[in-house]
């Protein structure tokens, strides 16, 4: 249980800034996930918190404590790596022991240490195999029990479930989940797969080239991206190049209303194809297109539509609304962003017209 | 598909036969070559004339363990090879880490040093360990500029075999050992560190006893080399006691006693052959384990 801040932290390789000026605080049980595409500094951000790399400016702290100094073998955090993380000469119990043995406990209570954090990833009994033995995600839950034994300050994850398979790792996510609010413990979860993040953390914090974009919940990353990037990374996302003048943005042969106008000329608006909706005919707000392609993802639809002018748009569909390839029909962006060069976009939310109708099938 | 399909309907004593073809050759050479004059030569060895017809006896045998020149080189030869394994080892050793651990032109120009040697004929490396070693030598000359007077050359003395051994076998040693620490990935090792393992527990705990085929390798195929070498005792060792392989040669070659010489390498081939075979147990032990798991 612990409070982990990270002070101005940057980590230069040579030339190229890796990280650069990091700086956020998880609180006590949090769990914290670092979202971004590969390449992005995530790994490097977390391997310094463990003590793998060096920062080149900067301060780690828990509780207060600066840890920057500390080797990796005396921080109070434990990791779990994304794959060849057990020794395969060490059968599961010396794996799991094998740092409570470099403490020098006792036999017995290394012995009742290991079963319970078996128990606590329900590999109760697998204490003789080897890893070899076991399967990927048994392998995992097993460095997640070696992590969880020594009862660190921070538990640190660098996309554990990466190299396993879709069922499997949405199951052991799930499982990390219960086990992360039973323990209360602070971690920080590594990841470049949004939806690992957002069923995961309670905070998210998502970087691009070193730097910090946003941190925040789940839900407000979602609804409120801060920048252009996370608007784009996160979620699906119509991202459309627009003209702005006092009162609109004209998008092509299309356009949408700016209530207190904007200051850039040149702007993107962002719509999440949930906040587009379907009219049951033309309206002079609404725009027309025809639809492009269909496809079918279970329990809902997705479609592709053309706006003149426009490049594709994104949309989903209820599965109840008979529209078919081809068909036309008549949108209206109901809530929608507006980025200008750089700070925070304009938030437009509106009601539908007067005299529209919303097809809900 | 279509093109595996005529191959994987063939009959399986199609395959054997081909199988069998393939390792004829290999085979054939080993067994005329090796085999056959080994056993001929063991079965000499353990045969006297008795009134004009062979009969069986250990008689050479006991000559050899009575005489104390015979017995003193046998000594010898052990002592050369294990000391010089154990230099092998703990200079080797330190070298391999550090190849697979650092990056950049440093560790690139230690790795062509060390394997420097590989291209080196041993009876050059001998005459270059004279002139570097020897009285009035490289390093005598060096020593003296520097004021220190007293240097006692090792040549003709069991160091400089030791020495000119331990430089013939460093290259295979640390290609060997480096390839087997490139199979232990970062993850394994920092994974002991973040549970608190210093870097020598890292090495006892982790690292070697997931290298110990590859040491296991370095080691017996090391003694083997070294247990019967010729060229460098002959070149930079003492006159006594000497290696087998010298030793041998010179009952051969100068007095003149090819019967003993047999006996001499008949023993020399059983201990070599002991060696093999506790390697190729070894390996074939591990191997059953790991299929098993």
């Amino acid at each position: 249980m612990a409070i982990l801040d990270l002070v101005r932290l940057d980590k230069h390789f040579g030339s190229v800034a890796a990280v650069s000026d990091v700086q956020f605080t998880v609180s006590d049980g949090e769990f914290m996930c670092i979202l971004g595409p590969s390449g992005c500094g995530k790994s490097t951000l977390l391997r310094m918190i463990a003590g793998f790399e060096t920062p080149t400016g900067g301060d780690i702290r828990i509780d207060g404590d600066s840890i920057v100094t500390l080797g990796a073998n005396r921080r109070p955090t434990a990791m779990v790596f994304q794959k060849y993380t057990l020794w395969p000469h060490m059968k599961v119990f010396d794996n799991i022991g094998f740092g409570l043995q470099l403490r020098r406990l006792p036999r017995a209570e290394i012995k009742r240490k290991v079963e319970e954090s078996l128990a606590l990833v329900s590999l109760s009994g697998y204490e003789e195999r080897y890893p070899a033995q076991l399967s990927g995600g048994q392998q995992q839950r097993v460095a997640l029990a070696r992590a969880l034994v020594l009862e660190p300050k921070i538990l640190l994850l660098d996309e554990p479930f990466s190299s396993l398979d879709a069922i499997l790792r949405v199951r052991l996510r799930e499982e990390l989940h219960r086990i992360q609010r039973r323990l209360n413990i602070t971690a920080i979860f590594v990841t470049h797969d949004q939806e690992e993040a957002l069923t995961l953390a309670d905070r998210i914090a998502v970087m691009s080239s070193g730097r910090i974009e946003q941190i925040a919940a789940p839900a407000d990353i979602y609804a409120n991206p801060a920048s252009l990037f996370v608007a784009d990374f996160i979620g699906a996302m119509n991202l459309l190049e627009g003209e702005a003048s006092s009162q609109q943005v004209r998008l092509g042969a299309v356009a949408l209303p700016t209530p207190g106008g904007v200051a850039a000329r040149q702007v993107t608006v962002a719509i999440r194809p949930e906040d587009l909706v379907v009219l049951d005919g033309p309206h002079p707000e609404a725009w027309s297109c025809a639809v492009e392609q269909i496809s079918d993802l279970g329990h809902y639809r997705r479609a592709v539509l053309e706006v003149p002018q426009l490049p594709p748009m994104k949309i989903y569909l209820p599965k109840s609304l008979s529209v078919q390839e081809r068909a036309a029909l008549h949108v209206y962006p109901r809530r929608y962003l507006i980025y200008e060069n750089s700070g925070a976009p304009r938030e437009v939310s509106r009601p539908l017209p007067a005299a529209a109708t919303a097809l809900l099938g | 598909m279509t093109a595996a399909a005529p191959s994987q309907s063939s009959p399986s004593w199609r395959k054997g036969i081909i199988a069998y073809l393939m390792v004829a050759p290999p085979l054939l050479l080993m067994i005329l070559l090796i085999f056959i004059p080994a056993l001929q030569s063991t079965a000499r060895t353990l045969t006297i004339d008795v009134n004009g017809a062979p009969g069986f006896s250990i008689s050479r045998y006991t000559a050899f363990f009575q005489d104390p020149i015979s017995v003193s080189n046998l000594f010898f030869t052990f002592q050369v090879t294990l000391i010089t394994l154990a230099a092998i080892f703990i200079l080797c050793f330190p070298l391999a880490i550090y190849l697979r651990f650092a990056n950049g032109k440093l560790a690139g120009a230690v790795q062509v040093l060390a394997l420097f040697p590989l291209f080196v004929p041993g009876i050059i490396l001998a005459y270059a360990l004279i002139r570097f070693l020897g009285t009035r030598g490289t390093l005598d000359n060096v020593l003296s500029i520097i004021g220190f007077t007293g240097y006692r050359t090792p040549y003709l003395k069991p160091d400089a075999i030791i020495f000119g051994l331990v430089w013939e076998s460093i290259p295979f040693t640390v290609l060997v050992l480096t390839a087997g620490l490139r199979q232990i990935s970062d993850s394994l090792i920092e994974s002991a560190r973040d549970v608190g393992a210093n870097s020598w527990q890292i090495f006892w705990r982790i690292i070697l006893p997931q290298i110990a085929r590859p040491v296991l390798i370095v080691f017996s195929l090391n003694f083997l080399g070294i247990f019967g070498s010729y060229t460098i005792p002959y070149l930079l060792g003492p006159a006594a006691p000497q290696m087998m392989g010298v030793f041998m040669q010179q009952t051969f070659g100068q007095y003149r006693r090819p019967d003993d010489a047999e006996t001499q390498a008949v023993i020399t081939f059983i201990i070599c052959a002991f060696i093999g075979f506790l390697y190729v147990r070894t390996v074939a032990n591990q191997r059953k384990r790991e299929d098993s798991e």
